[in-house]
Order: C-alpha cells, then sequence, then structure tokens
C-alpha cells in the first residue's frame, strides 16, 4: 500500500510519466526500423533474360574452296538449338566431292555425313552479350563412294621405262557402298555480328571408329572426315560458320545457390 | 572480347593445323621381279650354273640391269613389263664377243603374263603383281634351254624362284 500511495504524490504530472513510456516504446521501435534501413546488399529485381532458339547457317570455307578449286566442290549445313545456359545440341549435314592427284594416281571421293553431338559454351558473357566459345562432341557418319580415275604403276627398276613410272588401267573403277563413322572433338567460337548473326568458326579432331574400305582400295579421304593418314585414326578438319540466330523464347539463368540465399 | 580477335584465333589454328602431316616417301613396297632358277637337265633337282650369262631385253639397247652382265650364276632376277601382256627377254650363254659381234647361244625367252595392280600406301600408290605366268621359248637349231617348268604363276615377291630353267 505504501508503495502503490506514493505514486499518487506525482499525479499532477501524468504526462511526463507516459512521455518516458513511450519513449521506450519508440526506443524499441526505432531498433527495427534501423535494422531495414543499413541493407547494404540491395537486390537487384531486373530479370537478365537470354535469348534462346534455333540457329541454322552454312559453311563459309567449303562454299568458298567450291568456287575457286576445280577439285573441290562441296556445302555443309550447320545448325544448334539452345537447350540451357551453356549446352547447345549442334549438328552438321554436308556434302563433299573431292579429287586428289597423289603422285601416282587420281582419285575422286563423293558422299554426304552427319554429324549430331553438343556443344558446351565456356564463355561468360556480359548482360546483353550472346558469343561463344565452345568446346563439343559429335558422332558422325558418312556414307560415300570413291572412284580411281588413273594410276601408274610404281617400280623401282627403271629397265623397262626409264623415263615415267608405267602407266596402268585409265579406266576408271568405281568403288561404291563405303561407309565410316567417327568421333569428333570440337573446339569452336561463334560471335555475334549483328542482331542474331553470328560468324562463328571451328577446329575438329576426329577419331575414326569404323571404316568399311573396298578389299582393293583403301579409303584414303572421308567426306566430313577429311584425309585418312596411313596407319593413323585421327583427321583434322574445320570450318567457318555463318549463322542466323532463330528466336523462339526468352529465359533467364537459373538461380545458382548463392542467390537463394540471399533472399532469405 | 575483341572479334578480330576470334578470327585471329581461327585463322592461326587453319593455318597450323595442315602443316602436321607425314612425309610422302614410299619406303613399303615394290614392284617384283621375277626370279628364274637354272637346274640340270639330266639331274632336275640341282641346280646348275650358266657360264658368262648375258641377259638382254627384246628392243633393248643394254644389258638388263639387276644382273651383273657375262657372269655365271645358278639364277636370275629380272624385272617384267607392268601394265604389259608379255616380257620378252634374250638370254644368252657362254656370251663373249669376236670382233664386236655376239657368239654366244643365243635363246629368246617370252614371259605372257597379266598385271594385277596391288594398292601399297598413300605414299607408294600400286605396285604391279603378275599372274598366269605362261613361258615360251623361240625354238631355233640350237637352243641351250631344254626345258621350262614354271613353280608360282603368280609373282608378289622376289624372294622365291617362280620359274626353273632345265640346260
Amino acid at each position: 500500500m505504501k508503495l502503490y500511495r506514493q505514486p499518487l504524490k506525482t499525479q499532477k504530472q501524468p504526462m511526463l510519466k507516459y512521455s518516458i513510456s513511450i519513449l521506450f516504446l519508440l526506443c524499441f521501435f526505432n531498433g527495427w526500423a534501423q535494422d531495414d534501413a543499413i541493407n547494404l546488399s540491395p537486390q537487384d529485381t531486373i530479370v537478365r533474360q537470354q535469348t534462346y532458339g534455333l540457329r541454322v547457317g552454312v559453311d563459309l570455307s567449303r562454299i568458298l574452296i567450291s568456287q575457286t578449286s576445280e577439285d573441290y566442290s562441296g556445302l555443309e549445313i550447320v545448325g544448334d538449338y539452345r537447350l540451357n545456359q551453356k549446352l547447345y545440341i549442334a549438328g552438321e549435314l554436308g556434302n563433299e566431292k573431292k579429287t586428289k592427284q597423289e603422285d601416282l594416281y587420281n582419285f575422286t571421293t563423293s558422299g554426304s555425313y552427319l554429324k549430331l553431338g553438343i556443344d558446351y559454351n565456356t564463355y561468360e558473357n556480359w548482360y546483353g552479350m550472346n558469343n561463344l566459345i565452345f568446346i563439343g562432341g559429335r558422332y558422325a557418319i558418312s556414307s560415300f563412294s570413291q572412284t580411281l580415275n588413273n594410276f601408274q604403276y610404281f617400280d623401282t627398276n627403271r629397265y623397262w621405262n626409264p623415263d615415267t613410272f608405267p602407266n596402268g588401267s585409265t579406266d576408271a573403277r568405281k568403288f561404291d557402298g563405303l561407309t565410316a563413322s567417327w568421333l569428333e572433338f570440337v573446339f569452336g567460337l561463334k560471335a555475334e555480328l549483328f542482331s542474331n548473326l553470328y560468324l562463328g568458326g571451328s577446329v575438329r579432331i576426329g577419331f575414326l571408329m569404323n571404316n568399311k574400305a573396298a578389299a582393293d582400295f583403301p579409303n584414303l579421304f572421308i567426306p566430313g572426315f577429311n584425309k585418312v593418314t596411313d596407319a593413323s585414326k585421327f583427321g583434322i578438319g574445320y570450318n567457318y560458320s555463318l549463322t542466323y540466330l532463330i528466336p523462339l523464347y526468352k529465359k533467364g539463368p537459373k538461380k545458382n545457390k548463392g542467390d537463394i540465399e540471399n533472399e532469405q | 572480347m575483341n572479334k578480330s580477335v576470334f578470327a585471329f584465333i581461327i585463322l592461326l589454328g587453319v593455318i597450323l593445323f595442315p602443316a602436321c602431316e607425314k612425309d610422302d616417301i614410299c619406303v613399303d613396297g615394290d614392284t617384283p621381279l621375277l626370279v628364274i632358277r637354272f637346274y640340270n637337265e639330266a639331274d632336275t633337282t640341282s641346280t646348275k650354273n650358266v657360264t658368262n650369262l648375258r641377259v638382254v631385253g627384246l628392243d633393248q639397247t643394254t644389258t638388263v640391269n639387276t644382273f651383273s652382265d657375262r657372269t655365271s650364276a645358278d639364277s636370275l632376277a629380272v624385272p617384267l613389263r607392268p601394265g604389259a601382256t608379255s616380257t620378252t627377254y634374250l638370254l644368252i650363254a657362254n656370251s663373249a664377243d669376236e670382233e664386236e659381234v655376239e657368239i654366244g647361244n643365243t635363246d629368246t625367252l617370252t614371259i605372257n603374263h597379266e598385271t594385277k595392280e596391288v594398292f601399297v600406301s598413300r605414299a607408294c600408290g600400286f605396285v604391279a603383281n603378275y599372274e598366269n605366268l605362261t613361258p615360251s621359248l623361240d625354238t631355233d637349231t640350237d637352243n641351250w634351254i631344254k626345258n621350262i617348268e614354271v613353280i608360282s604363276s603368280t609373282v608378289e615377291n622376289s624372294e622365291t624362284a617362280h620359274v626353273k630353267i632345265f640346260h
């Protein structure tokens, strides 16, 4: 009772009493408000969307060599379809006809090939850029024929033919139904020249897996694989592609783990 | 990234890769020679030397380059004509000159053959192998060659004899 009555003596200053209480209350709320105000890592609300679509085009080098060389004609159609941020399904479809004059014989290889696989983009683009430095793999098949146009016999004894190698049959012999398959490692680049128009290039190392040749004449050139070397299963190729991206839809990058934690 | 850097890297790769090619030198094979062995007519299992043998191709001005001229030997390797259907040699036994005229006994041997081309390697291309060897001897009044026997009718290498000549 005594304790209760004592405050009653201060009844003349009720506002002061409330003010102090309210002050405490305000201090408490102030603490909350401060938490929000000093957030130093504001979230970016812009969604960085990227274009997805089908990119199709041609190999410029094969067109150019077809124009400049009498011994070659070829065309390669290239394409890729974007799966996610880094992966693309990619492929090439081509047709080649090449005549080669070796020291003592001349042959023509003619046929088509198809390569299918994936490209993996290793290049971190800045916002708005859409270039690629990619590595990729392909499984490739080719169906072709070889024609032995003419040949001379290799004979180191020059008794009967002191000046030249004796000519063999000049009747062309055609070897049909030849097939080959190989795996290909690809390293390449694609740079956006103008909106949706890309110039690219790639080098390829092929590893021959299956090579069905005629009994009398081995496969010396395989369309898409290029030159077949003695006692080696490796082949080298390249292309320069001019491609156009047909945009189909836009999609943002998948949020990674770090981003999700920040939001919480 | 600068686009010229893209282009430069591609160009560099294209220039460098075709430079890595094997040397195109043929070391893997050659057209084989026809190997003839001389046997004793009286004892057909034993070899017998031909003395002072000279071998000249028909219509050739020099002796064959695979045999030491006018030496005695019991075997002979001669080149056939790739792509042709026959090769003719003059085999001269006891060859010698007398006042610049050949006084040895000349027999004319013609080998009929078919040529088969065999691919060896990219660098070599095709060599000739021979099939269906059929020898024939021009008969004259004094043949020193008495008989001819074909051991192997195909010529794929120069390691074993293809034709036996009895004298």
